[in-house]
């Protein structure tokens, strides 16, 4: 059974203008997300990210297509259940303390008095806020208030938690902890549904990956399929000489690094092998071979600028 | 027990916005004031003289006293109150605020009747608070204990109810707290009033009967708390009520207004 499962999902958005032209938002989007999968929702700023993630949470309707969460259907509130929320700028009433946040929004997340009780204490701990605990929200720092929403967000146990911009505002050390929290969620077998700018962050603990640009989605994956380019290869070798040099860059389009180290672009797998045998022939040594791997970064960027091409 | 969150989360707004301490030191100032006005040796020697003419000038007087209170009452809760409680729904309704509480598995409608439940609860209780006291000060003081005074205590409510389902709606539409505070008040103190005295002021230089019509119509469907503050002054003093109808038209708007505000908070994204 998927976490999630959205099936051509349409957003129009009424003009602000005169214009009878809409805004389209997201446009015939669907994709699955496994349980117990980190899975990174990508995009420039207006590409249609949160506007997703309020669609699946009931909190913005679609304007075509269905979505799912575990199985039960997004407009049945109870399918919001076993859900966690942390958006993006939230902003808890300023007149409640630490606590009586989670508390709040324990209770309407349907849990037990106790429970809620037992959890607070818990989850103020786990993010490190259980000194403030006491302390108005009004009085919190942007760190603070990212670190209570994410204690918010995993208060009633869920089974998946949407995290909208979960570390922004954090400091590098905030961000570790947060990075580790999730790595444990995970460990627990939740689903976790990330948004985020911070594409080295989603490459380091993310699954699977999304790339939404002007509300359509351009590439869907794993994170290792998505930054492993198909046909480029790396080699690390002993020395090699002039004549090897020279054979590679004419016959075989590689492009020197190094003495010892080159990259070369393949069709095929038997295009591989021949390198291979032509260096072995030459008693070139090698030590490494290896896909060539971008930064999701990389990736990320040259994905969005073939769209706009 | 979600629902009963939500109104338990209203009265923690109101106490930490002070509108609880304000309405309740504004009704302790009445008290005091009350209760400094009867133990002064003029009004308690009237007390003494009626005591002596009797019974029924003593009724009287604790009657008249408790109209002319649930009066100031009736200003309180649609001044001090509606302005109070205006803020409850755009606050909800703030960026980033209202995101976290629709991601939670409760429906919207649930979501305003629990609002809505708890400004009205919260009202009746100060209403208790004033008028419960008021009611004892008098009642020992004059030695006749004049239950119908304290129905006044629902009635009132009542009223709250209905400019509370304006307040409702209009915080949704507009999300602003000023706006909503000035329509009401324009609602309940030009709009109401003057079309409760129509026939006394509109109809005297308008004849057209098209108009009149128009006229009527509205008076009937807008809602008439200075209506059902008359009819309640007359439970209290035990005089006969003409018509329940100001009660009734004003209970289907405020079903209406609610039905209306719960339709449009479920169909508006956020």
């Amino acid at each position: 059974m998927s976490s999630i499962s959205i099936k051509n999902i349409r957003k129009e958005f009424p003009s602000k203008s005169f214009s009878k032209n809409k805004i389209i938002a997201l446009d015939n989007v669907s994709f699955d997300v496994g349980e117990g999968e980190i899975f990174g929702l990508l995009g420039p700023n207006g590409a249609g990210k949160t506007t997703l993630i309020k669609i699946l949470l009931g909190i913005t309707y679609p304007t075509e297509g269905e979505a799912k969460l575990f199985d039960k259907d997004i407009k049945d509130v109870r399918s919001k259940k076993f859900v966690g929320y942390l958006p993006e700028n939230h902003k808890f009433p300023g007149y409640m303390k630490g606590e009586q946040v989670l508390h709040y929004f324990g209770m309407l997340s349907g849990m037990k008095n106790k429970d809620v009780k037992k959890k607070t204490d818990e989850f103020l701990k786990l993010v490190e806020m259980d000194k403030w605990r006491k302390t108005k929200i009004k009085k919190y720092s942007k760190g603070m208030m990212q670190r209570l929403g994410l204690a918010q967000s995993m208060l009633n146990d869920p089974k998946l938690i949407f995290l909208d911009e979960p570390t922004d505002g954090v400091d590098p050390i905030g961000r570790k902890q947060i990075r580790d929290v999730l790595l444990n969620l995970k460990s627990l077998g939740k689903t976790i549904f990330l948004n985020s700018h911070l594409l080295s962050e989603i490459e380091l603990i993310c699954d699977r990956v999304a790339i939404l640009n002007q509300g359509q989605l351009i590439k869907e994956g794993s994170v290792y399929d998505i930054t492993t380019s198909s046909n480029s290869y790396n080699f690390v070798t002993s020395e090699i000489s002039d004549d090897v040099v020279n054979t590679l860059l004419n016959n075989f389009k590689a492009t020197l690094n190094s003495k010892t180290n080159f990259t070369c672009i393949v069709n095929n797998l038997k295009d591989l092998n021949d390198i291979i045998d032509f260096l072995r022939t030459k008693n070139v040594l090698i030590e490494n071979v290896s896909k060539e791997k971008n930064s999701l970064e990389s990736m990320f960027i040259n994905l969005i600028e073939q769209t706009k091409n | 027990m979600i629902f009963l969150t939500l109104i338990f989360n209203t009265f923690r707004e109101a106490i930490a916005k002070k509108i609880f301490v304000g309405f309740f030191i504004i009704s302790t100032i009445i008290i005091l004031i009350f209760l400094f006005a009867v133990n002064i040796d003029s009004i308690e020697g009237m007390v003494n003289l009626m005591e002596t003419s009797g019974q029924e000038a003593v009724k009287q007087f604790v009657i008249g006293t408790q109209i002319f209170m649930l009066n100031i009452s009736y200003l309180l809760i649609i001044t001090f109150c509606l302005i109070s409680v205006s803020s409850f729904i755009p606050s909800m309704l703030e960026k980033g605020n209202i995101d976290i509480l629709l991601s939670k598995p409760i429906s919207r409608s649930k979501i305003i009747l629990g609002k809505f439940t708890g400004g009205v609860v919260l009202i009746f209780l100060s209403l208790v608070y004033l008028l419960g006291f008021i009611w004892i000060i008098l009642s020992a003081k004059s030695g006749f204990w004049h239950v119908p005074f304290l129905y006044s205590i629902f009635w009132l409510t009542l009223s709250f109810a209905v400019i509370y389902s304006i307040v409702v709606f209009l915080g949704l539409t507009t999300q602003s707290s000023v706006l909503t505070i000035i329509i009401t008040l324009f609602l309940v103190f030009v709009i109401t009033p003057v079309l409760g005295m129509r026939e006394q002021t509109i109809f005297t230089f308008v004849k057209s009967d098209a108009i009149r019509f128009i006229i009527n119509f509205f008076y009937y469907i807008l809602p008439k708390p200075s209506d059902i503050n008359i009819i309640t002054a007359n439970i209290v003093s035990g005089s006969p009520v003409d018509s329940y109808q100001p009660v009734y038209t004003s209970l289907l708007f405020m079903f209406t207004m609610l039905s209306l505000s719960i339709w449009y908070f479920k169909k508006k994204d956020y």
